[in-house]
Order: C-alpha cells, then structure tokens, then sequence
C-alpha cells in the first residue's frame, strides 16, 4: 500500500531542486542572452556565400576566375555573374560583376561544393537584417570579397585542407613544369650530344643532372 | 525582547493623528482619517505585493523551468509590472455588442470589493487588528462568497456559451471547495474557543523550545494542508485553475475580458491569494508570532510578512509542479476525499482536546487522522488507471 | 419627534451615520426586491434578488446580529444565489431576456392584494405573541459565544433535528444525482 501523497512530494523535490540548482550549476540555466551572449557555432554552420582572395589586395588576389559554374548549378539561381572582359573585348578570368542575392539564396552549399578553384566558400554571420525589403538584400562584389585570412578564423580545418589542396595543386604544377623543363632539357642535351658525338653511349655523368 | 521596530506603523500612526488633531477638528472626524489612512496603506501594501508577486511569480517558474524570468524591464525585472500596468491600461476595452453591459462592468468590481474587504480582519502584528470582529472568522467565509457571484456575472454578461460553461464549472469549483475550507478553519476556532483571529493566533503562543502553531500538531497538520489545498481551489491557482486556464475553453469565463477589467481580474485573484494565504498564516502558522522566543527581535509584522511571502512561494512553487486537475477529477476530490478528511481532523482535534493533550491525546489523533488518510488515498487510485482497452464491435 | 431625532443625530453626527447604516441597506433592501420581481429579464432578476439578500444582511449587522447577518451573507449570497442562478440557467437557457411583462392582468394586483394580507397576519401574531412583550436590551448585543451555548444546551433538540433534515436531503440529492449503472 503506498502512501497517497507520495508522488506529489517527489515532484516537489524535482522541482525545488531545479529551482536551488539553477542558481548554482551551470547546466540548470542554459538561457544566452542573446544580444549580450552571441551563440558559439559549430564550425560547419554557414549562412551565406563569400568570395575568398588571398593576399591583401581584394582585386588582384581574387581566386574567382569567372567560368560560371556556380551560377549555372545554383538551384534558386540567386548568383548573377558577369565576366571581366578587357579594353580589345577578350575575355578575362575574372568577374566584373558577381551578385549574389541573399534574399533567394538557400545555404545549399551547391555552389562550394561545385567551385573547381576554391574560391567561393560559406560565411557565418547571420546578423543581415535590413530595412530594405530588396535591395540591401543583394550582396555586391567588393561586399562578398573577404580574405583567406577571414576564412582561417571562422572556418580552420576547412581553410586548412583547401590551403593544403590549393598548395599540392601549385607543387604538382611546379613539379610538372620543372619536369617538362627538364625533359625539354634532357632533349635538348640529348639533341646537342647526338649532334655532337652520335655515335658514342651518353656519359652516365649527363644524367645526374635529371631529378 | 521586542524590539523599537515593532511599533513603529502604531506610533506613526498616533503621531499622524496627533498632528491633524491639533488642528481641533472633532473626535469623529479623526475616527475617519485614522480609518482612511489604516485602509489606505494595508490597500497600498497589499497592491505592492501583487505588483511584486506578478514579477516574482514568473521569475520563480521560470528558474524550476532552467531559465531566466523577465530580465529586462529593470534590475532584474522588477520594473515589469509597471510595463505590464501600462499595457494593460492602453489596451482597447472591447465589450461584445450583444453583450449585457451592465453586469459585463459590474463583475470585476463586484470580484475586487469581496477581495479588498476581507483584508480587514487579519492580524498584521501585535495589536494590529483593522477591525477587531467577534466573528472575525466567520466574516472571511461570508464576504468571500461574493466572489462566486462575481464570476457568475463575468461568465453571464459575455454573451458566450463557452464563457457561461466556464463561469458554471468555476461556481461548482468554487462551491465545493468552500465546505473543506470552512471545516478546516472551524476546526482552529474549536480548538482556540472563539471566532476571532486575534484569538486564535494568542492560542497559539507561548510554546518553548517547540512553538505551539496548529500546524505542528497531526489535526492541524491535517486541517492545515485541506485549508491550504482550498485556498489554491478558491483563487482557481494550479493546479485548480481550469476556469481560467488558456488552453480550456479558451479562458473560460474571462474570455471576453480585455485591458484593465482584466487586469482588475487579475489584481483580485492575487489579492485574494494574499488574503487567503494571510488567514492560513493566522490559523496555523501563528500570525504575528515568532518560532522562538529570542527571535522576537525581529519585529511582529515582519514575521507576519515573511510567512505570508513563504506560503506565497509555497503556493507558486505547487503550480510549477503539478499538472492541471480535470473537472471531475476536482469535484470527486473535494467531495470524496477532502471533505471526509475535513471531518476526520475534526474529529482528531476533538479528541485530543478531550483526552488531554498528553502523548496519549497525540497518538490517539495521529490514528484518527491516519488511517482514513490511507484508506481513502488508496480508495480512489484504482478508480482513474487506465484499464486495457477494449472494443465493443470488433472481432 | 422627527425634529428631535435630527437634533440629537447633528449633536452627534457618528449617531446618524449608525441610523444611515440601517435605514439604507433596507431602502435598498426593499427596491431590490421589488425590482426583481417586475423585471423582465430573468438573470437580472435572479441578480438583484442577491442585492436584496445582501442588503438583508447588512441590516442584521447593523442591527448588532453580527452572526445572523454574515450567516445570511454565507449561505444565501454563497449557496442560495448559486442554486437559483444554476436552476435558471439549466432549465431555462433560451428564453431568458425574452420580455416577460408581469405588470399586466389580473395576477399582479391578486398577488400584491394577497402579500399584504399574509405581511398583516403575521404581524398581528408577532405583535401579540409573548416575545413581543419582553422589554427591549439596553445595548444589542449577540456574542457568538452566547448563541453557541444556546445551540448546545436550550435549543440543541431543534439543531439535532435540523440535522437530521439536511442529511436526508443531502442523501436524496445524492440518490437522485447518482446516474444508473448499465
């Protein structure tokens, strides 16, 4: 037989230790205030999209070379890309105009996912409020052009791995290019020493110079 | 060991008088200022604890709920009422076209008066009666029966069915509970040998090491806790609030309410409580009186307050815990099981009077009580579980 | 006589304030009745037949029947009121501020006629009872104590009785409300 009552008094002490407990620990008053306190995000949260330049000159450092595949795989289609092109009309590879409008814009990551040259990326601020029901709401160029610097401090690993990349893809270049000059190299020595001496063996010291 | 404190409201009081009456006005004359500026301040104290309890109320549930309360009108929100009073004053006062207004005005009046007057009798502190009733116990009950007829009036006067159920199933609420609620408070004033408040809180002083409040002994213990379960249902507080819950029928019989007849609702359920809990305090805790006899330093009124505040808390602190009661779960409680306990501690309080008040006397009324207690509290448990379903037409 | 009353009460002006609280709750007391009776709507009849009881009330405790005037204030205005307004509203929901003219005909007049008659009757048998003969206390006065011990000792066959009565009318309540069981 259970004394009638009982439950009522359990739940008394639940509550009265919620009460005592949120003056005290931390986890019984998880409240941020908001305007004082800003969340701590994850490192993969996104909001919107920004162009990355490295270096300090936004222009020059530019990583987007305007091939547009990001406008054209965006599914809202809220990415208006208009290429650079010079005073004769040839093009450039960069943008002259690059809107993105935030007000369409979904988060899908599409975009980043697509950029074969690492250079558009998702910011994190999501403090975009504004008055102006459009206008405000479509992000220009110099707007969406923040440096890699930026983008080491909200996305590390991420920054991290795409600098690696970015890094490996210059080393193989550089070592496909040294390569070729080397071979270009050893042809020419080749082509010198045949013209030379044709029909003696290569001087196994001619060969130390490859790398 | 009473301290200069204590008689500081009478003395300012005297003082006050002293002063107007040398001017030479007539001894009538100064009966009603001395009367006026007695009503004015326990009104002013009491308006301030509601302003007060409307902010710590939702500052106290918010903590057992692990967040902060209203933090941002004040230091610490305390300027909160102030915002909500302005609110409440600009809002728009609709009253429904086909609606009767005349009772429709009259009800949150007819709800504040009973509200305000039964603060007359209450004992603040030593000597500090308003109005010193033979009856003083009895005068509670009857001018708190003005309230039934107050939501009656605000149920009616909207024009709505659902606020007229609402209003009949608050009346029904409010009826049944009063019987407990009187038997309770009856049993102090049998044990005491008077009506009067004053009476009973000086029946329960002069105890030593262990103060001789009504709530220590298993009768008053009993008739303590019913009285205090009927306060909670008179003021329709959780988990007794169906009449005016948001989620049933919308919100009963204020739904038609809006701006300051509601916030005048609203002024008069807390005051209400603040009553209530003030005659709980009286009956059982011993009013005025400290638990031991070297903490009289702190002044009368000050304990008096300091109870009154503690219930208080008591009475938010139940309703950040329990789960709203459905009607006929209410009814069914307060006439099966509070009124036949009601009439148990009665019994109990009885015999131990007449057997003494020796150990033999306590244990006698610790069985008295007891064992109905078990009985019925297990009585009624098998009645509400959910027993296996079964369908009348299918296979 | 008039003129003497006026004088002593501006002598003492708490006096006339003590008869103001007397002859006013039962003027009141008096149009609330009548109202209710010639109202036509019903919820506004059954409401100032509660003003009536109240004001009944305040003229007992005025009077000095201090028990007797919250008793009445308790059960009348806190049960009585709830009962009639309860029976209105259940029995008759949609007919109630229909115009119901109870000034027309025979029956008012008939009905007026005969509660004279009834009021005349019975104060011709108090007037001539033995209690009217008794002499009047100097000071009215009813401690609740003193009607406790009447209760218990010259009249506790009557309050046995009464007893007895509101629990069978308790039990046949409960007997009538009890639903039947399939």
């Amino acid at each position: 037989m259970n004394i009638p009552g009982s439950g009522i008094l359990k739940g008394l002490a639940v509550t009265a230790r919620n009460f005592a407990g949120s003056y005290v620990e931390k986890d019984r008053l998880t409240t941020e205030q908001y305007p004082e306190e800003r969340p701590k995000l994850p490192e993969a949260a996104r909001s919107f999209p920004f162009l990355v330049y490295d270096g300090d000159d936004p222009e020059a450092g530019m990583r987007c070379v305007s091939c547009k595949i990001c406008e054209k795989e965006c599914p809202p289609q809220c990415i208006y890309i208009i290429q650079d092109r010079d005073e004769a009309g040839k093009a450039l590879k960069r943008p002259k105009v690059f809107d993105i409008d935030i007000s369409v814009c979904m988060s899908c990551q599409i975009c980043v996912e697509v950029c074969p040259f690492e250079s558009i990326r998702m910011d994190q601020d999501y403090e975009l409020s504004s008055f102006d029901r459009f206008g405000s709401l479509m992000i220009d160029k110099p707007k969406l052009l923040k440096s890699n610097t930026y983008y080491h401090s909200i996305h590390p690993t991420e920054a991290a791995e795409t600098d690696g990349r970015i890094e490996a893809e210059r080393l193989k270049k550089e070592a496909a290019a040294a390569a070729k000059a080397a071979a270009a190299q050893k042809a020419a020595a080749e082509k010198a020493a045949k013209e030379a001496a044709p029909s003696v063996p290569l001087v196994p010291s001619q060969q130390e110079g490859k790398p | 060991m009473i301290s200069s404190l204590e008689r500081v409201p009478i003395d300012l009081l005297h003082w006050f008088l002293g002063l107007v009456g040398s001017f030479g006005v007539p001894a009538w004359i100064l009966a009603i200022v001395s009367a006026l500026i007695i009503i004015g301040t326990i009104i002013g104290v009491f308006l301030g604890l509601f302003a007060l309890t409307s902010v710590m109320e939702r500052k106290i549930l918010a903590r057992v709920q692990n967040r902060y309360g209203p933090n941002r009108a004040g230091p610490f929100g305390l300027f909160q009422p102030i915002a909500d009073g302005i609110k409440m004053i600009t809002k728009e006062d609709l009253v429904p076209r086909t609606a009767d207004w005349i009772v429709h005005l009259l009800a949150p009046v007819v709800m504040m008066v009973p509200a305000l007057m039964v603060l007359a009798i209450i004992p603040y502190g030593r000597d500090m009666v308003p109005v010193e009733l033979d009856a003083g116990i009895l005068y509670f009950f009857a001018v708190g029966a003005g309230t039934e007829v107050a939501v009656f009036m605000a149920g009616w006067g909207s024009n709505n069915k659902y606020s007229v159920l609402g209003a009949m199933r608050a009346i029904a609420q409010m009826i049944s509970y009063e019987l407990p609620l009187v038997i309770s408070a009856i049993v102090t004033a049998m044990i005491a040998g008077s009506l009067s408040p004053s009476a009973i809180v000086a029946a329960q002083g002069g105890g030593g090491f262990v103060p001789q409040w009504f709530i220590l002994t298993p009768w008053g213990f009993t008739a303590g806790l019913i009285f205090y379960i009927c306060a909670l249902a008179e003021s329709n507080r959780s988990p007794f609030d169906l009449p005016e819950g948001e989620s049933e029928l919308v919100a009963g019989h204020l739904t038609e309410y809006s701006g300051f007849k509601y916030a005048t609702f609203f002024m008069a359920e807390y005051v209400g409580m603040f009553a209530i809990c003030g005659m709980f305090v009286t009956l059982f805790l011993g009013g005025w009186q400290a638990p031991l006899p070297f903490l009289d330093i702190v002044p009368s009124w000050c304990w008096f307050f300091g109870k009154v505040c503690f219930v208080a808390f008591t009475m938010i602190w139940v309703r950040a815990t329990l789960p709203r009661l459905r009607i006929d779960h209410l009814l069914a409680f307060a006439w099966k099981f509070l009124l036949p306990m009601s009439f148990a501690a009665f019994l109990s309080a009885a015999c131990w009077h007449y057997a003494g008040r020796g150990p033999l006397a306590w244990i006698l009324s610790l069985a008295i009580v007891g064992i109905p207690y078990l009985i019925l509290g297990n009585a009624f448990t098998n009645r509400f579980a959910v027993s296996r379903r079964t369908y009348l037409f299918s296979e | 006589m008039m003129c003497d009353f006026l004088k002593t009460c501006c002598a003492d002006p708490m006096k006339l304030i003590g008869e103001w609280f007397v002859i006013l709750p039962a003027v009141i007391l008096l149009l609330a009745a009548a109202a209710s009776v010639v109202m036509r709507n019903l919820i506004h009849a059954a409401l100032l037949l509660t003003l009536s009881f109240i004001a009944l009330g305040v003229v007992f405790i005025a009077l000095g029947a201090e028990f007797v005037g919250f008793v009445q204030l308790l059960v009348y205005v806190g049960a009585v009121a709830m009962v009639i307004v309860f029976a209105i509203l259940l029995t008759k929901p949609d007919q109630l501020t229909k115009s119901r003219n109870m000034l027309s005909g025979f029956a008012p007049a008939a009905g007026v006629a005969v509660a004279f008659a009834s009021l005349a009757a019975l104060l011709g048998f108090i007037f001539s009872s033995p209690l009217a003969k008794k002499p009047l206390p100097a000071t009215a006065s009813a401690p609740v104590a003193a009607i406790g011990e009447a209760l218990m000792g010259d009249y506790v066959i009557a309050l046995i009785v009464l007893g007895i009565l509101l629990t069978a009318a308790l039990v046949g309540a409960a007997v009538i409300a009890m639903e039947d069981k399939p």
